[in-house]
């Protein structure tokens, strides 16, 4: 914690260097979070990228009361939502065609089966691809940083009770989809 | 086809559901979730299928991004740096040639201003006994007041004293917009937030 203060303190100062450590303490958590909300490792590179970039220039306004993990992963989901809704109102075309929209195949494996991590990870993708860009975010932050109502609230920049619309809302949306398939 | 029963009580119990996956129900709310489902199929369906999403998406591990990925934001913010300081160089360039320009422009006002007073006035005593290559500079200089005179008479009778603050606003404005742009240099130290 001294060690990361101190790394903030001299990213204030211009030190590039200082930030650089920062990013290689956080660029796991912040990636994850890009990924698992964008769904495409290139654009969650990237935006993971332009996450850490936003948080060099807004860094004078980080508050040391707060976690600062927690207020990167802010930006990046903030970041990560404004691309979703993007996406969305320009949606790309595919020459695949669209994805299936079960997320559970029939001939799929069943949950108490060994499935490959490729397998696995191309199922949560499609769990979370259903969701509205601020459903996901919560139930990423939920799953993946095990953070509570309040902490969630405050990365959102929303309330307690809009989280656990969200969550219950975005359950009931994935429950139905396994109920579907 | 097995038509889905309905229960009148699922949008409450998915919100307690949901609360239960996140250890948020008491025992007495967890009590009543419990026997509602033991129950109610719909709901029991609901909630196993609830559950399994829960195990799947806790189940998921954290995905690390490919290697070299802190080296390549140092090296965008390297790029945005240097963009950000050739910004700000030009800026800076264009702000010091206008108040050099501005500052021109006030000696020579006050050039033709000493002239005219000269003429005016007549010769100081300093003058009359300096050499008579600088009486002749001197007299150059009043034919050029000369063509001056009629112009910058009017005007400076006419609008004088708001074209002076006019002048000395715009080179105030600029010699404080130029400090600022040095002092928010790139590279230089940067706003500091109280941080300890």
């Amino acid at each position: 914690m001294d060690q990361e203060r101190a790394w903030i303190e001299q990213a204030l100062q211009g030190d590039r260097k200082a930030f650089g450590q920062l990013v290689r303490a956080y660029e796991r958590p912040v990636y994850n979070l890009t990924y698992r909300m964008l769904g495409d490792p290139a654009e969650a590179e990237d935006a993971a990228q332009e996450t850490f970039l936003r948080a060099y220039a807004k860094l004078a306004t980080y508050q040391p009361g707060r976690k600062f993990v927690n207020w990167v992963l802010s930006i990046a989901s903030h970041h990560c939502i404004d691309r979703l809704r993007r996406r969305q109102r320009a949606p790309q075309l595919s020459l695949d065609g669209p994805s299936p929209p079960v997320w559970l195949a029939s001939d799929a494996p069943q949950p108490d089966q060994v499935v490959s991590k490729k397998e696995q990870r191309e199922r949560v993708r499609r769990v979370l691809d259903a969701l509205p860009p601020d459903y996901r975010a919560a139930v990423v932050l939920r799953y993946w940083y095990d953070l509570s109502y309040r902490e969630i609230a405050e990365t959102m920049d929303t309330t307690e009770s809009a989280i656990k619309s969200r969550l219950h809302r975005a359950r009931q949306m994935m429950a139905e989809s396994l109920q579907a398939a | 086809m097995e038509v889905k029963r309905q229960c009148d009580q699922s949008a409450e119990m998915a919100l307690r559901m949901s609360l239960a996956l996140d250890g948020q129900l008491d025992a007495g709310e967890r009590r009543a979730l419990d026997a509602h489902l033991a129950t109610c199929g719909t709901c029991q369906a609901e909630w196993e299928a609830m559950q399994a999403i829960s195990v799947m998406l806790s189940r998921s591990a954290m995905i690390g991004p490919p290697l070299g990925f802190a080296v390549r934001v140092e090296r965008r913010l390297g790029e945005r740096a240097r963009k950000r300081r050739q910004v700000f160089g030009s800026v800076a360039v264009l702000t010091s040639s206008l108040s050099l320009a501005t500052l021109t422009v006030v000696a020579v006002a006050i050039l033709i201003g000493a002239v005219l007073a000269w003429q005016w006035l007549g010769p100081l005593p300093a003058v009359q006994q300096g050499t008579e290559v600088a009486s002749k500079l001197a007299s150059g200089a009043g034919l050029l007041g000369k063509g001056a005179t009629l112009f910058l008479g009017d005007l400076l009778l006419q609008y004088g004293p708001p074209l002076a603050l006019a002048l000395a606003l715009g080179l105030v404005l600029l010699a404080g917009l130029w400090i600022w742009l040095v002092a928010r240099r790139p590279g230089g130290s940067r706003s500091h937030n109280g941080y300890a």
